[in-house]
């Protein structure tokens, strides 16, 4: 297991809503023209990483480790 | 509306208690029936009996209308704007607000959000933070603090958000009342259309004018703004911000005061997590967001199919209105546990209470700062106040917009 998650923006679909800046402030921020941009990865915990890339509304984040994608959309069991 | 009618609303302040019924409905927990209905099938065409009116008859000829249920369903919906255009809001509240990014599809509405987004981002928004929003819930807590009980609803919820957006756009405080006053006119329309429709006739003229006033004299303000803002070349013309700046007002004053009163519900309904909070306001944001899935202030949305679909199995034909139903959607067994709980501190953070997908609220960085600035200042000016033990226990009511309609408390102000 690698030490932290990557996370990667499809800026086709970004339309800086800001929200993953609301929930991982010290990862995510807008750039001037207005779309995520990932500042520091290993400033979030994992938990909340999840919580801003699901909370995308245009699903434009995505989590990876190891070269994988993460499985997003959990649901409490 | 009768001349006496007029004059009494021209002349007291707004009273919630007047319009709950013709605004929102008296229904006080839809959220049974909706799962009942779920557990049938996550999405349903045809007339669904949601016990808020007498089932409209289904005219044969027309197309079945939808409605979504499901939490996956209503997220597949919203992320598919090309299949579900937002088209469906040109009837009533085109003709009511103008063009607005409400009813635009992509490409059109991508350009025309980038050009107002700018001002609601929230680093944008922090300025108005302490000069603003501490300063009118201050105001409105230093007129009752001194009694130890209040209605937060009446007192504080109903009034702030009108207050700030009015100085948000630079308005002179002389025009809050009657600010307010169109606002909830224009939101009250379904219960008289002369009215609402007059209420934006009187919003478009005000309007114009004082962006010629920002032309001349720009200030910081957003009007100022949006009469300069440039993307790419485009700009906004005077139509777009007037109609822009009209579906500001129950966008930005109905949901956020609904939002904050659904939080305090929430919150005063369970004294463990009010206390947890209370002591830890680094909770704020998940207490916030768990308020937004058990009781989302604006619980449908709508779209039209654009071609024949298929959603979780069920046929939809191209041209049907499907009604999304946020709040059922957020009490999703399928996804949550215990969903008729608040609980901020559930696993799942992920809800559609801002809806989702492009036109994804646009004032959410907004409304999270609006009710973070008002529960701290009760938090600080009040104490940990409690539900008043004389009053009746206020519970949330209505049907498309929900929220209580009172919050008696009582406190030992510090």
């Amino acid at each position: 297991m690698s030490e932290h998650m990557d996370v990667k923006i499809d800026w086709d679909r970004c339309m800086g809503s800001g929200n993953c800046v609301f929930w991982a402030p010290g990862t995510f921020d807008l750039s001037e023209d207005g779309h995520a941009v990932v500042t520091d990865v290993g400033a979030t915990d994992e938990d909340r990483l999840r919580i801003a890339a699901e909370g995308c509304p245009v699903g434009a984040i995505s989590l990876w480790r190891d070269g994988r994608e993460v499985a997003l959309n959990e649901k409490e069991e | 509306m009768t001349a006496t009618d007029s004059t009494r609303v021209a002349a007291e302040p707004f009273d919630p208690f007047e319009l709950k019924d013709v605004v929102s409905g008296n229904i006080r927990d839809p959220y049974p029936r909706m799962r009942e209905l779920r557990l049938q099938s996550p999405v349903h065409v045809g007339p669904v009996d949601l016990g808020d009116e007498e089932p409209i008859p289904l005219d044969p000829s027309a197309i079945p209308p939808v409605t979504v249920f499901g939490f996956d369903e209503v997220v597949q919906v919203l992320r598919d704007n090309e299949t579900y255009s937002s088209s469906v809001y040109e009837g009533v509240m085109g003709t009511v607000m103008g063009r607005t990014i409400l009813q635009m599809d992509e490409p059109e509405h991508r350009m025309s959000r980038a050009l107002v987004s700018q001002s609601f981002r929230s680093k944008v928004l922090e300025r108005w933070e302490e000069q603003l929003v501490a300063v009118v819930v201050n105001e409105l807590i230093d007129s009752f603090i001194a009694r130890g009980h209040a209605d937060l609803v009446r007192e504080v919820t109903f009034n702030y958000p009108a207050q700030v957006i009015a100085h948000i756009l630079g308005l002179p405080r002389a025009d809050y009342p009657r600010f307010q006053r169109w606002a909830i006119e224009l939101t009250s329309l379904a219960a008289n259309w002369d009215r609402g429709m007059a209420a934006s006739a009187a919003l478009r003229v005000y309007f114009c004018a004082v962006m010629e006033e920002r032309r001349s004299v720009p200030g910081d303000d957003l009007i100022s703004d949006l009469v300069r803002v440039e993307v790419e070349g485009e700009r906004l013309e005077d139509e777009e911000i007037c109609s822009f700046l009209r579906l500001l007002l129950p966008a930005g004053v109905e949901t956020t005061y609904r939002a904050t009163g659904n939080l305090l519900l929430g919150l005063l309904g369970d004294r463990p997590q009010f206390d947890a909070l209370y002591h830890d306001r680094s909770l704020y944001a998940q207490a916030f967001e768990e308020s937004l899935r058990w009781e989302p202030p604006v619980t449908v949305i709508l779209r039209r199919a654009t071609r024949d679909t298929e959603l979780a199995g069920v046929p939809i034909s191209a041209g049907a209105d499907v009604a999304l139903l946020l709040g059922a959607a957020n009490r999703d067994e399928r996804k949550y546990v215990d969903p008729d709980r608040y609980d901020m501190f559930r696993e799942v953070r992920q809800h559609v209470g801002f809806g989702f997908g492009v036109h994804v609220c646009l004032g959410m960085h907004l409304a999270r700062m609006e009710s973070r600035v008002a529960i701290n200042t009760l938090f600080d000016r009040l104490g940990p106040f409690t539900l008043d033990p004389e009053a009746e226990v206020p519970h949330i009511e209505g049907m498309a917009f929900r929220s209580p309609l009172s919050l008696p408390v009582v406190f030992q102000a510090p």
